[in-house]
């Protein structure tokens, strides 16, 4: 059997176990052990699974990972995150789908302090979604919204994405970091500008919040601001050390959840439900995602070891004789398409080796890729029949919101994310602009 | 009679592999034809280094190429792969010491005893430190996180060096992400074509060992295996690549210094320095206590640098 | 037979959450050693130990958390299909591909334990027959394997932990499977 049917074969044997609803690391292991039992038998087959986990445990930015995910609960187990929502919500709720708007920045923020997608997941759907829906927004389009909002947690910085993706591509973090900012606000911007513009047309969408709710004095609406103050000081707390070389990148992750921890303590938040909550579930999703990177490594390895790369190149390259910009193009789209089925870690881990050698030699700059990657990704996430949303909605939404409500509430944010990621490729100078700005880039 | 494939794993990653080893691996594939193919897999691709040598023994990677060092090999010859502290100046004494003064006898034994063939020794680059901040007396050292060799790293702790050990791979984004601050692991020509020399700034001239000793390693069956025209081939194949290193090395070393601008030139004034060479004494003779093997081995260093120094120039110039 | 698969469901989940309940502060171990990684750092002298201390107390979180964050469901799965169907038809299906998980997971322990009895000095092929050996005495450790660093710990402790953390999760997985051929003799659990 050839190399290139036997990887082809893998893929699909993984799909399809990946359909029965098995646990993700459950499916992606089996077919990782059973393909190197079969290529290399008793010379090595059995031993491919655990050398995965002894890579895994030298790969040192993963210890990033539970660090932010424990971030992510604490600010919404402890409601730190409910200030910013009454903050967003007295002063956007006399727009048109102020509220939708407001929960975007909302996730702007949430963000800034998390570099993965959950924490913003969690907040939206447990502050903003029972809220939106008490005041008559559409079902569709708030779920949407939250949705693609918390997407941007691993656009804008930190970022656990860039993090491994810094490592595959081998490309300075503090840049890559730094080149999300700007397409990060040009995405929620794009967002914002979908739910003004929709609502415009159709008010019942979003309506204005009654005057009662809105005539809050002067004083204390400004009072509300403050809140705005906390996820400033817990930014600065991880990047400003970080980006000035006086913590590591695993240090200044340990030092934002110490921060969040602090900060939840110090709001007088941190009740033992609170602390429970927070402290489980972490251990819940770093475990999730740990033991999906493991079995997707082994995956990796395997496919590796056929020459996967080489296959792919020759096939991009010599077998279709494309122009660079075309393979770009195909590579993006083949990357959304794997997404849809594909758990994003395990996307990054074993198409992202596939792929990245490739764009690096065809002369395209590693830094912006990096946020188109990212954008795929996120996309990724949002698209089913796979996507973590998916399955966060399912189990933290209202009733009242169903299985096909979630599937057709992202379609028009998914939309505007292509959009966002066709401007990135037409001027790189979005992503590119502001690390080599603070960096002074040559 | 079908075709044999081995798999074969290098320390390094692919930029480095271009040179350390792909060439090699070319010939040998090209001359064996439709006999036997060398599969080449970079740091960490298969199997994660710390776990290279179980994987040779076992079969899921038939050859190795590294140093008893970093792979952590179970023998009483570890502490001499990679960097041994100043146990040669230059990188012809590396397979001077293996094929004239017995080293090659002792490796094979050792090997021998964990299932694992011995095929070729030989050298690499010199030691030397690439930061992110100048060195330019002792007191820089302190403190400063470096990517090194185990053994070395273990040396140079007693300067205040905090040696940390990371997947190659991750080496010039750990610089970035501030894991470390500097790299002692190769001469300048690697720090070139890798990419370190991209990401440090300065360059001490000073090095800890004149040249790296590494070796090729096979699953002792497979070996076996294999015809003796393609053993032979192999050796050839293996040789010729320590070769190639000698002049790729000694010639990028010198223009890299005169041309380079990546990187700025520092010192350690020689009188300091010496203090790091007399504490290479003392830890000779600390290793040299630890087995009857590698006391056998300490000597021959000994006796070698000590002829070497006795011949005068070109060999040595003043002390060792 | 119904009464032993009980026993066993009840024995097994309770000791995974024992374990996880205790593994789930290990986040505060982590955090611990990080944050004293650059306090030293910045004030006094880095140290030798804290990255790699800080992967062993990863690896033990995550590896032995394994089993618990099963209990707590925390797995993602690909619901679009599995999603909609009847828990009869889930628990027929899981039953088939649970097979496959406990399947990788076996593969998964060998390794372990190979590289387990490697680091504790055996180099033959059969580990298992080593570690009985060490028990009655007919095998003794060798040279025990260190991590290739400056520090150079024993290798043996996390891969012990990571033997049993395997294992526990091959347990567990049992333990779903027979809950779900419960769950299909009509039985509610
Ligand atoms: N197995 C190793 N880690 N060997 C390191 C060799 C170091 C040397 N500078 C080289 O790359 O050629
Ligand atoms: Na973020
Ligand atoms: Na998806």
């Amino acid at each position: 059997m050839s190399y290139d049917l036997i990887a082809t074969l893998m893929f699909a044997t993984m799909m399809l176990m990946l359909l029965t609803g098995q646990r993700v690391f459950g499916a992606i292991g089996f077919v990782a052990v059973i393909a190197a039992l079969f290529l290399w038998g008793d010379r090595g087959g059995y031993d491919l699974g655990f050398s995965a986990a002894m890579k895994l445990m030298k790969w040192y930015p993963l210890l990033t990972l539970p660090m932010f995910i424990f971030m992510g609960y604490v600010l919404s187990e402890s409601k730190i995150a409910d200030d910013l929502y009454k903050m967003f919500h007295v002063w956007m709720g006399g727009l048109r789908g102020g509220l939708a708007i407001g929960t975007i920045g909302l996730m702007v923020l949430i963000s800034a302090m998390n570099g993965l997608s959950v924490a913003g997941m969690a907040i939206g759907s447990t502050i903003a979604l029972p809220e939106l829906l008490k005041r008559g927004y559409d079902k569709r389009m708030v779920t949407g919204v939250i949705q693609a909002g918390s997407s941007l947690g691993i656009l804008v910085p930190p970022s656990v994405v860039l993090v491994l993706y810094a490592m595959i591509a081998r490309q300075p973090v503090g840049q890559l970091w730094l080149a999300g900012v700007v397409p990060g606000l040009m995405m929620a911007a794009m967002f914002i500008a979908y739910i003004v513009i929709r609502c415009w047309i159709n008010p019942v969408l979003g309506p204005v919040l009654p005057a009662e709710e809105r005539n809050i004095p002067r004083a204390e609406k400004l009072r509300l601001l403050r809140a705005g103050i906390l996820p400033l000081v817990i930014f600065a707390t991880m990047m400003v050390p970080f980006v000035n070389g006086w913590t590591s990148l695993v240090e200044s992750s340990a030092i934002g959840a110490l921060a969040a921890f602090l900060a939840a303590v110090l709001k007088g938040r941190m009740t033992k439900e609170v602390f429970e909550n927070s402290v489980r579930n972490t251990l819940g999703i770093t475990c999730m995602f740990m033991w999906i990177i493991l079995a997707a490594l082994a995956f990796g390895a395997v496919f590796d070891g056929l020459g996967a790369v080489k296959a792919i190149e020759g096939l991009f390259t010599d077998r279709l004789n494309l122009s660079p910009w075309m393979i770009l193009i195909l590579m993006q789209l083949s990357f959304i398409l794997m997404g849809t089925f594909l758990d994003d870690t395990a996307m990054l881990v074993i198409v992202a080796p596939l792929y990245v050698p490739l764009v690096g030699e065809l002369g395209f700059d590693l830094i912006w890729y990096g946020i188109l990657y990212t954008i795929t990704t996120q996309i990724a996430y949002m698209t089913p029949p796979f996507g973590y949303n998916l399955f966060l909605m399912r189990a933290m939404a209202p009733p009242e919101i169903t299985l096909r409500d979630i599937y057709a509430s992202i379609t028009p944010f998914v939309a505007v994310m292509v959009l966002a990621l066709v401007l990135v490729m037409m001027f790189p100078g979005i992503a590119t602009w502001l690390p080599e700005y603070v960096y002074n880039k040559p | 009679q079908s075709k044999i494939t081995w798999r074969l794993q290098t320390y390094a990653g692919a930029a480095l592999a271009e040179h350390v080893i792909k060439p090699a691996i070319d010939s040998f594939n090209m001359i064996a034809g439709d006999e036997m193919q060398i599969e080449l897999y970079y740091a960490d691709q298969l199997v994660p280094t710390g776990e290279l040598f179980q994987a040779m023994q076992r079969g899921t990677i038939d050859a190795v190429q590294s140093d008893d060092d970093s792979m952590a090999s179970p023998t009483d010859v570890t502490v001499f792969g990679g960097y041994f502290p100043f146990a040669s100046r230059y990188s012809l004494d590396v397979p001077v010491l293996f094929n004239q003064y017995g080293l090659n006898e002792i490796w094979d034994e050792e090997y021998s005893k964990v299932g694992v063939k011995h095929i070729s020794a030989g050298a690499w680059d010199p030691c030397h430190f690439a930061t992110k901040e100048p060195i330019r007396s002792l007191a820089d050292l302190k403190g400063k996180r470096v990517f090194t060799f185990p053994t070395a790293g273990r040396f140079m702790a007693q300067f205040g060096v905090i040696p940390v050990n990371l997947p190659w791979e991750d080496i010039e984004v750990a610089v970035q992400t501030g894991e470390l601050d500097g790299i002692a692991w190769s001469g300048i020509t690697e720090d070139y074509t890798v990419g370190w020399a991209d990401v440090t700034n300065y360059f001490l001239t000073n090095n800890i060992s004149g040249a790296w000793a590494g070796s090729f390693f096979a699953n002792m069956e497979r070996w076996d295996e294999l015809s003796p025209r393609l053993q032979e081939l192999l050796k050839v194949c293996m040789d010729q690549s320590h070769y190639y290193r000698q002049w790729w090395y000694w010639g990028g070393e010198a223009s890299l210094r005169v041309d380079g601008t990546k990187m700025e030139l520092t010192s350690i004034p020689d009188e300091e320095w010496q203090t790091v060479e007399d504490a290479a004494v003392k830890f000779w003779d600390e290793i040299a206590a630890e087995s009857p093997t590698k006391a056998k081995v300490v000597e021959i260093l000994k006796k070698y640098n000590a002829d070497m120094v006795k011949a005068g120039r070109p060999y040595r110039y003043g002390k060792a | 037979m119904r009464k032993y698969a009980y026993g066993f469901i009840r024995g097994v989940d309770a000791v995974n959450h024992r374990i996880g309940r205790i593994v789930m502060y290990g986040i505060f171990v982590l955090m611990g050693i990080l944050i004293w990684s650059s306090v030293s750092k910045t004030f006094f002298m880095p140290s030798l130990w804290t990255l790699e201390m800080a992967q062993f107390a990863m690896v033990t979180y995550y590896i032995l958390g394994g089993p618990y964050s099963i209990q707590l469901g925390s797995n993602v799965r690909m619901d679009l299909l599995y999603g909609e169907w009847s828990l009869r038809k889930k628990a027929w299906v899981d039953l088939i591909t649970v097979l496959f998980l406990i399947f990788y997971l076996g593969v998964l322990l060998y390794g372990a334990v190979g590289s387990t009895a490697y680091s504790l000095g055996y180099y033959g092929s059969e580990p298992f027959s080593f570690f009985g050996g060490l028990i009655t005495g007919a095998e003794s450790v060798g040279r025990m394997e260190t991590s290739p660093t400056a520090w150079r710990p024993w290798l043996w402790p996390i891969k012990s932990v990571m033997i049993l953390g395997i294992f526990l999760m091959l347990m567990q997985c049992i333990s779903e499977l027979l809950k779900d051929v419960l769950r299909l003799k009509g039985e509610t659990i």
